[in-house]
């Protein structure tokens, strides 16, 4: 069928739409990226041909920045906040997945709607309680209020990688004499581990980029790479080039991460929003 | 074998619920009670006594409360709408599943996954009226406005803020969309065609029809998303200038924070919560029909 003047008009706008889609997503990125390697004067400049260094990147693990430890509390902080979230999830997924009971909506609900409280109303009384426990500044503290978020979140995108199980692949193995537990091991578990590994990288994720209860919780010890970069703040304004480079340490792993799960990660992150 | 199962349920949701009751259950109802008292942080340790409804009546004739629910409201509506239409935009570009588009689909979630602390770091830089790219860009395009100090103007800040996020958030939703629009029947949409309808009438009286559901609840997601931002207006605008930016949220952060006004500042958090969940509710009863069929 041959194209008509209609489908030609629309499929020019296709194209211009593609190449604004591709500035708008990545030009943003891109400054920073360019910028990281920017010798200070050119970083306060529009330019984009510059002689590149890696003096960037060295100077914000030196004195005063020292953003060594900000990498390990972020690292520490994302991975245990996973290692606890991942189990807990998997396991509620699966029970509001495969069992009927009588309280089952109503947890349901309750398990959604603790992701929509917004995160101010739950530091005010973490702050005082770990003031009173001397928790203040710590790893633990983050890792607590951490899961407030990422946990919910979890349970529901590992619901709906079970939810697309059949249960009659499990049926079979209670036939051979298999109780719950043993099938959840052996036979559920394997099979959703895509769905598994892609809920923790996405908690991973989202604790590595959590900010506010790092600014409220901790000043010192347990800073973690996001709030570190408001220490790139100075009475002279704002060192560019270094809050770029600090950019690139948060960044790039991140990205890294979510390219190799990519498949998986898009089908997790819009399947459990809308159904 | 029976007798067994009938717990299997309770053991596997204990550790999750545990967790929740704790992390969620225990701040909502603490929120709650100490929204009831009088309580500055900076003057005592301890909880002051109960004051009745008095912290909730002074949110009710205190400007900055009013000014913080505003450009709530603005920042919400123009980062809801133009998040979704510039989503939706970019579903119908990627809709056909090309090597480019895939590609293309990888790239959209590089925003979204960037922590929102860094979008706000990153647009302030581009809107800097020396050395701001963007600002650079626009001036190019539109010499008029080489003189606008983008974040220092109230109305701009508000919008360059919602741009932030509407930067991580329109990807998203795209991708949400084109699984959708994947989804759709095509019958009906060829058959309109070969009835000679035009690309935009089968999208106006087809597609966009079909799609509406998702599209609400998109919607009601992405509200409660933007209500709930607050990294961005720290890292982009720290509320001014003025108090131009300061949303609800950063109202709370600020008196509970700054002036450890912690009575105050619960009280203000459940006027938050109230908003919220009205929005929550109507999302969650449509998520949960869903579930059921």
């Amino acid at each position: 069928m041959a194209k008509t003047r209609d489908e030609n008009f629309w499929e020019g706008v296709r194209w211009l739409g593609f190449g604004a889609t591709f500035m708008f997503m990545v030009f943003p990125i891109f400054w920073m990226v360019l910028t990281s390697f920017k010798v200070a004067r050119d970083a306060y400049s529009t330019k984009i041909i510059f002689t590149p260094t890696l003096n960037n990147f060295i100077h914000i693990f030196q004195d005063p920045y020292n953003f060594g430890p900000l990498l390990f509390n972020s690292l520490i902080v994302s991975f245990c906040t996973v290692a606890v979230a991942i189990p807990a999830a998997t396991g509620a997924a699966y029970a509001f997945s495969r069992f009927q009971f009588r309280a089952k909506n109503g947890l349901m609900v309750g398990v959604l709607s603790s992701q929509f409280v917004p995160p101010v109303v739950v530091v005010l009384p973490f702050f005082i309680l770990f003031k009173n426990l001397h928790l203040l500044d710590t790893r633990t503290a983050l890792v607590i209020l951490n899961l407030s978020f990422v946990l919910p979140f979890t349970v529901w995108m590992v619901k709906g990688f079970i939810d697309a199980l059949p249960a009659d692949i499990e049926a079979a193995a209670v036939v051979d004499g298999c109780n719950r537990f043993q099938v959840i091991r052996y036979v559920t578990l394997p099979l959703i581990m895509p769905g598994v590994v892609t809920s923790a990288v996405f908690g991973f994720i989202q604790s590595w980029n959590e900010f506010l209860f790092a600014l409220i919780l901790t000043n010192q010890k347990a800073v973690t790479l996001t709030v570190g970069l408001m220490g790139l703040q100075t009475d002279k304004g704002i060192l560019w080039e270094h809050m770029a480079a600090a950019s690139m340490l948060i960044m790039v792993p991140i990205f890294i991460i979510s390219l190799t799960i990519r498949e998986y990660f898009i089908e997790g992150l819009t399947m459990g929003a809308v159904k | 074998m029976r007798n067994q199962e009938k717990y299997v349920n309770w053991v596997l949701l204990a550790p999750a619920l545990l967790i929740l009751m704790a992390t969620t259950l225990y701040p909502f109802i603490y929120s709650f009670i100490t929204s009831f008292r009088h309580w500055r942080l900076t003057r005592s340790p301890v909880p002051g006594g109960f004051v009745g409804f008095d912290n909730y009546i002074r949110a009710f004739g205190d400007a900055g409360f009013w000014n913080s629910v505003w450009v709530t409201v603005v920042f919400t509506v123009i980062s809801v709408l133009l998040s979704m239409l510039i989503g939706l935009a970019i579903a119908l570009i990627l809709e056909r599943a090309t090597k480019l588009n895939t590609m293309m689909k990888s790239l959209l979630i590089f925003p979204f996954a960037m922590a929102p602390a860094l979008k706000g770091f990153s647009w302030r830089f581009m809107l800097n009226p020396d050395y701001g790219i963007l600002d650079a860009m626009i001036d190019a395009v539109f010499p008029f406005m080489k003189d606008v100090v983008w974040l220092g103007e109230p109305y701009w800040a508000v919008f360059w803020l919602a741009m932030t996020e509407i930067w991580g958030w329109a990807p998203y939703i795209a991708l949400v969309f084109i699984g959708a629009l994947g989804a759709l029947p095509r019958e009906t949409m060829n058959a309109a065609k070969v009835d000679g309808a035009t690309t935009f009438q089968v999208f106006w009286y087809i597609t966009l029809p079909q799609l509406m559901p998702i599209i609400v609840m998109v919607g009601l997601l992405k509200t409660i998303f933007s209500v709930k931002m607050f990294d961005q207006v720290v890292t982009l605008t720290g509320g001014g200038p003025g108090r131009s930016t300061e949303t609800l949220n950063y109202y709370v952060y600020n008196q509970g924070f700054k002036f450890y006004d912690m009575g105050y500042a619960s009280a203000l958090a459940y006027i938050l919560v109230t908003t919220m969940f009205i929005f929550a509710f109507i999302y969650v009863r449509f998520l949960m029909k869903g579930d059921q069929d």
